[in-house]
């Protein structure tokens, strides 16, 4: 094309945006109309060949289970429930938002059935092995995926860990201990059930013969859970426990399952033994018939429409004078007697409640999994759009720039896509020593599982975010999912725990290892505080590009912000101690420094455990692998011949994305819009 | 394409048929039933590449000689060729079927393929990915390769991965014969013309004037009748392949069709039974997992992953089961194989994993196409 055609041809196209009604006045010359039209050239073809193994690469990145998550994506595939979707030739697993909320939930109960039938939730609840739990995890991640207004994976949850739908919090005014948990209603049976409930729930709950939830929120308590207000007593004449709401701020609320399709429910209540207050405790409660019919004493309504998550159903829950068996207390920690006496060998209330809930941080490692898999669906999403959609020529001779040619489009995307593969990492230490937890390792565990959990759904709402800007008019259709997924997901920033208080839960932790270790003499154990017990590392002042990205760097500076914000976080409490505060109140004067210390510590635990990866990540082609890491650091335009593998290198399949993910053109052409909505 | 002037042999086993915007391609080796041989396969794709670009050229029809349109890629001469060690020839071969496959599934022309007779693996390779398979009363689809000791092939873990429900495991595990009422039920093909329509059909395609790729899909129509499948056939029975090929790993397979089977007594499922009892078990299992994330891939990854599991294979380290199918069945002919490892037990997670993993050999690499341009968007989406 001569470059004056050139140059008429884009004054025309300019002039079709500023004036499109005279559009038809331009006849445009003969060489451009030949080939009017911009065609999609699919990356995969032009992108340079990858310079390390995308297989490997995801290998690393899942880490564990790769074929079962894949069979779960032949099942979903395969299915017509899960919504399947002709765009531009391709199929896509479609989020179903033109369903209304009561549709959603009804398909969202047959995919779960579909899936229980296929064997997908074998072993559960009744295996506890490692591997178990590790493909577990893996499925609930993988659930997840297509999760659309209907969300499977939080169906997932549902059945095998019901949870209420703003899970459970628990607090800990007095001890300055804070746990925020949820589980599982299956989960909650293993947790704080004893033989005779495990032999009785278990595997019926895995089979979906009895259909639980989880009732711990309360409309006036979230996330301090011991200040909920149920009430519960123990009748010796009867030897049956009488649940009671007293009062409209302690109906349950949230309670994920309960709206529709839950037969039974774990309440958690306080114990009333002969006028003294014992504490909260769970309870098995049937609240249906396997008809679904609501039994006597018992009043359930729907939470109604949300901003996401419309497949779940999330109920409210009154109990008046509910009776049920004795055995059903859920009897971990404590029991009673027939006769009505009030039995536990932890004396003191408040170890008591730390027991109860101590095992309940599976949520939040699912949900700091989960998030992290919902920014590598934005992110492949916007990446591979990103690399077909073009923008603007910088010369009238050139072809248009490729957006991800942009180096300001770089900066966008890149770093985020660079955290998020720290974060997997990060995600996967924490999913093994979760699933190697020892009564040792609870404090560690949940110290991690808060800082991991705001992190990396503050992160992935923040990516999605970017992805869906990035996508410009096209991430605004509901089908290119990425819109879709912030809606769906942004409550993880709430459940199982406010990030916030979160991050709160965690300087407390690392203030109490920082006196501790004053008050004994003692070196810094644990949490990676050790550099604590080193002098502290000497920035040069003048940085170059080497030492910039070298991870003796790197980790010096983490652990420099790391060190003066707890020094700093530690000398604001004791101030106001002096000026004859609580401790409490302390921390609440200091919660600036409480989150930055907090955000400080997570984002440290991220680049210790990437750095771990890397470096036992040992042969050949993961060399160029580890790549990732080393890309990670580089600037944005060193990755960017990468930038198609290591999205691919996800694992997500297509159908998973979008159509903007692929043939946006034939997608949005005229014949496509004929087909089916 | 390093020929310019292909050999005597390569010219006589494709024969090539100028029709105005027409070329029609005959499979030649009516006595070995059409099997691709290397020079027909160099052959095949020279001619693809070279019509690509010819602006004379608007439709390709492929069809065989003789009763069968194509039974496979030349197995035996791989065997022959390699069992002198030099498992690279074979390797060859591969690249190039795979390359072949690969033009014909992002193809910018029209391909017509007349399946009439039997359509075997390399056979299916070479018609399935084209944009029209035209199926007779006579036609007869395989793909056997599991009784051979091999895996589904030449882009099957593409093609099959997209038939309906969990068909495609039960078709690529078992190797089971469809017939051409059954290939348009699910999809293997696009059209049922009646065999004494076949020369009237091609007669006007060639006269067509093709401008608009409808044109040839508006006279195939006209030729084109809707069979019924017939009553025992295994695709009227989709719910149970699906419950049964849907299951994670071949065993539950095994063990639910045994369950099927103890429940109903179905001539299909006691087949099915007994054909992946026949079959390797290394092969069934790697051919498993070959569908499953070929469902989950592009034509080319799929064909990629496929040229790496060939190269495993043909290197005889975790299995020589190819080896020993391919005497048992076309060479001793006893039909007697004798599976090492023995049993699906025996074939460990670890073991399948190495067929997907790149061959540590020197100078080996992983499948590379050939370069692709001006793409049709069903081409496009594809990939």
């Amino acid at each position: 094309m001569a470059s004056s055609d050139r140059v008429t041809f884009r004054t025309q196209i300019l002039n079709r945006h500023l004036r499109p009604s005279h559009s038809h006045t331009f006849s445009p010359p003969v060489s451009v109309s030949s080939s009017p039209c911009l065609s999609y050239i699919p990356p995969d073809l032009t992108e340079p060949a990858s310079s390390f193994d995308t297989k490997e690469m995801r290998a690393l990145l899942d880490a564990h289970n790769i074929q079962d998550r894949d069979w779960l994506f032949n099942l979903m595939i395969q299915s017509n429930l899960f919504n399947p979707k002709l765009r531009g030739h391709r199929v896509f697993v479609c989020p179903d938002y033109n369903q209304s909320m009561e549709q959603q939930r009804e398909i969202n109960m047959r995919r779960i059935e579909y899936l229980l039938d296929r064997g997908v939730f074998k072993g559960w609840l009744t295996d506890s092995s490692e591997e178990s739990e590790l493909r577990k995890v893996a499925f609930n991640e993988r659930g997840v995926v297509h999760l659309d207004g209907a969300c499977v994976g939080f169906s997932l949850n549902l059945l095998v860990s019901p949870c209420d739908g703003l899970k459970i919090r628990s607090s800990y005014p007095h001890s300055s201990k804070r746990q925020v948990l949820l589980d599982f209603r299956g989960g909650a049976i293993q947790f704080f059930g004893t033989k005779r409930h495990h032999d009785k729930w278990l595997k019926v709950t895995e089979d979906l013969g009895i259909k639980g939830c989880f009732s711990m929120t309360e409309l006036g308590h979230g996330s301090n859970v011991r200040g909920i207000e149920t009430v519960t007593t123990y009748d010796p004449h009867t030897g049956e426990f009488v649940i009671n709401t007293p009062c409209e701020s302690a109906q349950k609320y949230w309670i994920g399952g309960a709206a529709k399709h839950a037969t039974h429910t774990i309440v958690f209540s306080q114990l009333k033994i002969e006028g003294k207050d014992q504490g909260v405790h769970a309870f098995i409660v049937p609240i249906r018939d396997s008809d679904g019919n609501v039994y006597p004493n018992i009043r359930i309504a729907d939470c109604g429409h949300k901003i996401g998550l419309n497949g779940v159903d999330n109920g409210r829950i009154w109990f008046d004078n509910v009776h049920i068996p004795r055995e059903n207390l859920l009897n971990s920690v404590a029991d009673v007697s027939p006769d009505g006496q009030y039995l536990s060998a932890i004396k003191d209330p408040d170890q008591r409640f730390a027991a109860f809930l101590a095992p309940l941080t599976s949520g939040r490692v699912m949900i700091a999994v989960t998030a992290i898999y919902i920014s590598k669906i934005g992110l492949a999403i916007a990446i591979r759009y990103a690399l077909s959609r073009r923008a603007f020529s910088l010369t009238p001779n050139e072809p248009e720039v490729l957006l991800l040619d942009y180096p300001s489009h770089q900066r966008r995307l890149f770093p985020l896509l660079a955290k998020t593969y720290a974060m997997t990492f990060a995600g996967n230490h924490l999913k093994s020593v979760y699933v190697k937890r020892t009564p040792e390792t609870n404090k560690i565990i949940h110290v991690l599982s808060s800082g991991l959990k705001a992190t990396l759904t503050w992160h992935n709402m923040r990516t999605l975010q970017e992805c869906r800007e990035a996508c410009g008019g096209q991430g605004l259709k509901t089908e290119n999912r990425v819109g879709n997924l912030k809606a769906e997901f942004d409550v993880q920033s709430t459940f199982e725990g406010d990030n916030n208080v979160l991050m709160q839960q965690v300087s407390k932790a690392l203030l109490g290892e920082y006196l501790a270790a004053r008050k004994q003499s003692r070196a810094f154990k644990g949490l990676w505080l050790e550099h604590m017990n080193e002098p502290s590392p000497v920035i040069l002042p003048q940085l170059t590009s080497s030492s910039l990205r070298s991870s003796q760097f790197q980790t010096d500076i983490f652990f420099l912000r790391e060190r003066d914000l707890l020094n700093r976080f530690v000398a604001e409490v004791a101030a106001h101690q002096k000026q004859g505060r609580s401790k409490e109140h302390a921390f609440v004067l200091g919660h600036l420094l409480a989150e930055d210390l907090g955000r400080a510590f997570a984002d440290k635990a991220i680049l210790l455990t990437f750095i771990e990866a890397e470096a036992n990540v040992s042969t050949g082609p993961l060399k160029n692998a580890a790549a990732a890491r080393e890309e990670v650091m580089k600037l944005c335009s060193e990755l960017r011949p990468h930038a198609l593998a290591l999205v691919s290198s996800f694992g997500i399949p297509g159908a998973f994305l979008s159509p903007i993910a692929f043939d946006w053109i034939e997608a949005n052409s005229w014949p496509s819009s004929q087909q089916v909505p | 394409m390093a020929s310019a002037n292909p050999s005597n042999s390569a010219t006589d086993q494709v024969l090539v048929e100028d029709k105005q915007f027409v070329r029609t391609l005959t499979l030649n080796r009516p006595k070995q039933l059409n099997a691709l041989s290397h020079d027909m396969v160099y052959r095949l794709l020279e001619l693809f590449l070279a019509y690509e670009e010819d602006p004379g050229v608007k439709l390709i029809i492929l069809k065989g000689k003789g009763r069968a349109f194509c039974a496979g890629g030349d197995v035996a001469a791989v065997v022959r060729e390699i069992s002198g060690g030099n498992w690279r020839a074979g390797a060859n071969y591969f690249w190039k079927e795979f390359s072949l496959n690969f033009v014909m599934a992002t193809y910018g022309k029209p391909q017509v393929s007349i399946l009439h007779g039997i359509v075997m693996g390399g056979g299916a390779g070479a018609s399935i990915h084209g944009r029209y398979r035209v199926v007779t009363e006579n036609t007869v689809f395989a793909m056997p390769e599991t009784a051979l000791g091999l895996f589904p092939d030449v882009g099957a873990s593409y093609f099959l991965s997209r038939l309906p429900g969990f068909f495609g495991e039960y078709v690529g595990l078992t190797g089971t014969r469809l017939d051409g009422a059954e290939m348009l039920a699910c999809g293997l093909a696009t059209h049922f013309v009646h065999s004494a329509k076949l020369l009237l059909l091609e007669e006007e395609l060639h006269k067509a004037n093709l401008n608009d790729s409808d044109d040839i899909l508006q006279i195939i129509d006209k030729y084109s009748e809707h069979p019924v499948v017939k009553d025992n056939s295994a695709y009227r029975r989709l719910h149970i392949i699906d419950k049964c090929f849907s299951c994670r790993t071949v065993e539950e397979i095994l063990s639910s069709l045994e369950n099927e089977a103890a429940k109903n007594k179905d001539d299909w499922i006691s087949a099915a039974l007994q054909l992946l009892k026949k079959a390797s078990p290394t092969s069934l299992k790697i051919s498993l997992r070959s569908i499953r994330e070929g469902r989950l891939q592009g034509v080319g990854q799929c064909l990629a992953r496929e040229y790496r599991m060939i190269c495993h294979v043909l290197r005889g380290e975790v299995s020589r089961d190819f080896f020993e199918g391919c005497r048992a069945i076309l060479l001793d002919k006893d039909r007697n194989p004798k599976w090492k490892p023995s049993s699906l037990d025996l074939v460990t997670d670890d073991m399948v994993g190495r067929y997907f993993t790149r061959v540590n050999d020197g100078n080996w690499e992983d499948l590379k196409f050939p370069a692709r341009s001006n793409l049709p968007p069903i081409a496009v989406a594809k990939l």
